[in-house]
């Protein structure tokens, strides 16, 4: 922290990255230009796989490339991570502003994910609109279910955030704990879900016996959402540990928010899933 | 080639790398970029004489610095790399369109490993229009909003310093990949260039071979696409990471005497130009990834039974009419914020300014189907499009009024940025008008798709939009490198900037009345019309891209010449407080001087442009 305290006289600055490697500097660190390179060597990856499919490159130079970078970029991520919210969490104090542009950072991020989800939704909407031909059996107790997890979930992760800021602890860490469990066993009944479809209903990408129109809209819809499912997990599963390793307080509870609002965000396009493509595909 | 031998020369070239960029680490005494110039001493102190330093040196700065300038200083250099390559692009089709027939592509196509001329003609097309959007119009536009938004709104840095990092350092993996089809068509037959053109229409952007051909299995489709399109989707993250940035920023990050109403006009563009970004970007990223879907897995997102190529049209022009204005409203903001310092006195109805800078921020997303008046769409839809796209006249004619009852009986200083200012309201009028007569359904029916369009955007794009970043760097050259440029150069630039815009725009847009259509390698099949004038105008329109050539080539040399070695600036430069008109970042860069100048000495004369 010293080249914090130094500056402190200096008109206010806050230098950004004081705790970072490389050490001893308050502006530089490396952890966004190793996970830049990590995140730009999935990208290699992917174009690695085409060329793979194109008979340009052997597999061997894919997989190599794909491992590497994303253990890169997991690397960037984790350094990042800690040196910016985990190390001496606690000597950093309360800041109500860098809360306030955290929670700014997460609404606007929520914002760019409407996008994200509509350009699928308005595919499926689009074919909708005419005949989608032949649709699966897709709305089940397997569903109802999941649903009611997910739902459930939205609930233990705000009353997790409600007992911290209340000040009780062990509930805080037992409701994170159960959010976690909930997602965890939503996302193996999308799994099931889908190993039902493919190996026993023969709904599949590629396969002839339903609508190809309805299951590219189906499997990118519901893949999107489990994708985002998986990411709040790791989130939740991260605050989690966080928790457990006694971080957080009544006064200290930025991530949780941010996580908690990202959760329900995922939740609500769950509930909208399920009205528009299990429920509404088969309705005439 | 075999696999074997790429794999070791690959790992050669790592090795050699890896040797280059120890070398640099090690050369701690190269010339070390500081804001003022002076103090050369291989570390970089902030706020000058201090006893530590925020940044390591040499080459390792740069690599991992998480300051707003220094990010702002990357986006910038990463940015002319790109126009460089747009630019060298654009220049080898207009050499090819000298003469109606195919012959310089023909003769630069077998050595870049491109099928035939028309193929490669495409390529550099598509490339073209790629990289001047993605990879030069937003990075550039990001170079000013990182230096300066920080320091207009009293922030220490950017909400999110790391973030924004990673979103600079995205950027050039994903130069890479878009440029990728040129970088492999000389080793792989089967690999090209992208031919897709920037807006990647299904099913030329899902099913075309290397040599232009419809592929009939995936292992016959040019991969180039599928790189460009990798490549792209990468760019959007990280123009979406900075708008999100952005936002937090002009959020949360204003110091305690900026409020909501002392917020400058430039921050309010970036502020508006992030909300388009944050809704815009993310949905072209899910149709690249639909794109690349439906050509390696077998989806039907654009496939004439599943959504068609009217479901991508839409979509893309949902993302791509904002993207309009997500480029031209901060050079705007540069306009509205340069302009009134050589005009002495404020902007006039700062607050119309604004409130038409929101009102085309939600119009925008209201007027994309104007893309699609050909394509037999739904005639109702289209005509409330088109009222739409006519009402979208309205805030930006606002605009320009404001811009000239500022110039109305003020003091107007002839320099340079002030210059380019009055071309920018100048070719913007004759942009924004041409395009008023295609939003009208009738017209559009007969000019779409010939060199009008092509016209009016680039009188837009080139005149408008680069003419404000001129003015931005040249305005801001003394507050980033505390030197002053070399004024006759900067007025040649100008100059030679000016005609060439309008000699090889102008020439474009009569074209399209003659009934050229746009895209084409050739025009020696043009058996009706007015071919000899057509003919007259290709040229005249060739001729001014090397005029504007010759006048990059001398923006490029001024800035790097007058880096190294132009005189050094006082703290305002432009004579501002004479008028009343000094504003936060010049403040900044005073307060930044008197520190250095402990350490550094007196500066020379003030040199300025007036
Ligand atoms: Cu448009």
């Amino acid at each position: 922290m010293t080249v914090a305290e130094e500056s402190g006289d200096d008109h206010g600055h806050h230098l950004p990255a004081v705790e970072d490697w490389p050490r001893g500097f308050g502006e530089a660190s490396w952890w966004p230009f190793v996970a830049a390179l990590g995140a730009g060597g999935i990208y290699l990856g992917a174009a690695l796989y085409v060329l793979v499919s194109r008979n340009i490159v052997s597999y061997g130079v894919f997989a190599g490339a794909a491992i590497l970078s994303t253990l890169l970029f997991l690397v960037g991520l984790f350094g990042w991570l800690y040196h910016a919210f985990i190390v001496s969490f606690w000597e950093r104090g309360a800041d109500e502003h860098s809360a306030h542009k955290l929670r700014w950072g997460m609404v606007a991020f929520l914002g760019s994910e409407v996008a994200t989800f509509s350009a699928g939704f308005v595919y499926y909407f689009f074919v909708r609109v005419g005949d989608v031909g032949e649709v699966p059996h897709l709305f089940g107790s397997l569903v109802i279910v999941n649903t009611a997890l997910l739902v459930a979930s939205s609930f233990t992760i705000h009353f997790a955030h409600t007992s911290l800021l209340k000040g009780n602890r062990k509930r805080f860490i037992g409701l994170l704990g159960a959010t976690l469990v909930l997602g965890l066993v939503f996302i193996a009944g999308q799994v099931y879900e889908y190993y039902e479809f493919i190996v026993h209903e023969g709904f599949a990408l590629g396969s002839g016996e339903f609508s190809q129109v309805f299951a590219s809209g189906f499997y990118a819809l519901t893949g999107l959402h489990g994708l985002h499912v998986s990411l709040g997990a790791v989130l939740i599963g991260i605050v989690f540990v966080r928790a457990l390793r006694g971080q957080y307080s009544a006064e200290r509870h930025v991530s949780v928010s941010t996580v908690s609002m990202y959760w329900h965000f995922v939740d609500i396009v769950w509930i909208f899933l399920v009205v528009v493509l299990y429920v509404g595909a088969p309705v005439a | 080639m075999d696999i074997s031998g790429q794999i070791v020369l690959t790992a050669l070239m790592a090795v050699f790398l890896f040797g280059v960029v120890l070398f640099l680490a090690r050369a701690a005494d190269w010339r070390t970029y500081t804001p003022l110039a002076g103090a050369g001493s291989g570390i970089v102190s902030r706020e000058g004489g201090y006893g530590h330093a925020e940044k390591p040196a040499g080459i390792f700065r740069w690599l991992t610095t998480v300051d707003h300038k220094d990010i702002g200083i990357l986006y910038g250099v990463y940015a002319i790399l790109a126009f460089a390559w747009g630019g060298i692009a654009v220049i080898i089709m207009r050499a090819e369109l000298i003469t109606p027939g195919i012959d310089v592509t023909q003769a630069l196509a077998s050595s870049m490993g491109v099928s035939n001329g028309q193929n490669l003609y495409n390529g550099l097309l598509t490339s073209h229009g790629i990289t001047m959007l993605f990879l030069f119009g937003t990075p550039i536009l990001a170079a000013f909003s990182n230096y300066l938004v920080p320091l207009l709104i009293d922030a220490d840095d950017m909400a999110f310093p790391r973030i924004n990092a990673i979103a600079f350092w995205m950027l050039p993996p994903g130069a890479v990949l878009i440029w990728a089809g040129f970088f492999i068509a000389p080793f792989v037959d089967s690999v090209a260039p992208s031919m897709a053109s920037w807006t990647m229409y299904p099913p030329q952007s899902t099913a075309q071979t290397a040599q232009g051909g419809a592929a009939s299995t995936i292992s016959q489709l040019n991969a180039g696409t599928d790189l460009m399109l990798l490549g792209l989707h990468l760019t959007g993250v990280s123009a979406t990471m900075g708008a999100i940035n952005f936002i937090a920023t002009i959020f949360a990050e204003r110091g305690p005497d900026v409020g909501w109403d002392k917020l400058d006009i430039f921050s309010w563009t970036i502020l508006t130009q992030s909300a388009l970004i944050l809704f815009s970007f993310p949905l072209l990223g899910s149709a690249l990834v639909m794109l690349l879907l439906d050509r390696n897995f077998a989806t039907t997102f654009f496939t004439t039974d599943g959504g068609g190529t009217i479901l991508y049209q839409h979509l893309f022009w949902f993302f791509g009419h904002p993207e309009v204005y997500i480029l031209v409203l901060p050079p705007m903001g540069i306009i509205s914020y340069v302009l009134p310092r050589f005009s002495g006195r404020k902007l006039f109805g700062f607050k119309f300014v604004v409130y038409s800078t929101l009102a085309i921020g939600v119009l925008s997303f209201g007027v994309w189907a104007h893309h699609m008046f050909s394509t037999g769409i739904d005639p109702r839809i289209r005509a409330s499009f088109m009222a739409v796209s006519l009402a979208i006249a309205i805030p930006s004619a606002v605009k320009t009024f404001n811009w000239i009852t500022t110039m109305w009986n003020g003091k107007i200083r002839l320099t340079t940025p002030m210059l380019f200012c009055i071309g920018f309201v100048g070719n913007f009028i004759i942009g924004g008008v041409t395009g008023v007569f295609l939003a009208s359904i009738p017209v559009d029916l007969i000019l779409h798709d010939t060199y009008y369009v092509v016209g009016h955007f680039h009188y837009v794009i080139m005149g408008a939009i680069a003419f404000a970043v001129f003015a931005g760097v040249y305005y801001w050259f003394p507050l980033v490198t505390g030197r002053m440029y070399q004024v006759t150069l900067a007025k040649a630039h100008f100059w030679l900037t000016m005609v060439g815009t309008n000699l090889t725009f102008f020439a474009m847009i009569l074209m399209g009345y003659a009934g050229m259509p746009r895209r084409y390698a050739t025009y020696n099949l043009i058996t009706v019309g007015p071919i000899d004038f057509i003919q007259l105008l290709h040229v005249l329109a060739t001729v001014g891209a090397f005029i504007l050539l010759v006048a990059q080539i001398i923006w490029l040399w001024n800035m790097v010449q007058s880096y190294l070695e132009g005189p050094r600036v006082g703290p305002d430069p432009w004579n501002l407080e004479e008028d009343g008109v000094d504003s936060r970042e010049w403040d900044w860069f005073e307060d930044r001087l008197d520190t250095a100048l402990t350490d550094g000495g007196e500066p020379e004369d003030a040199e300025t442009d007036a």
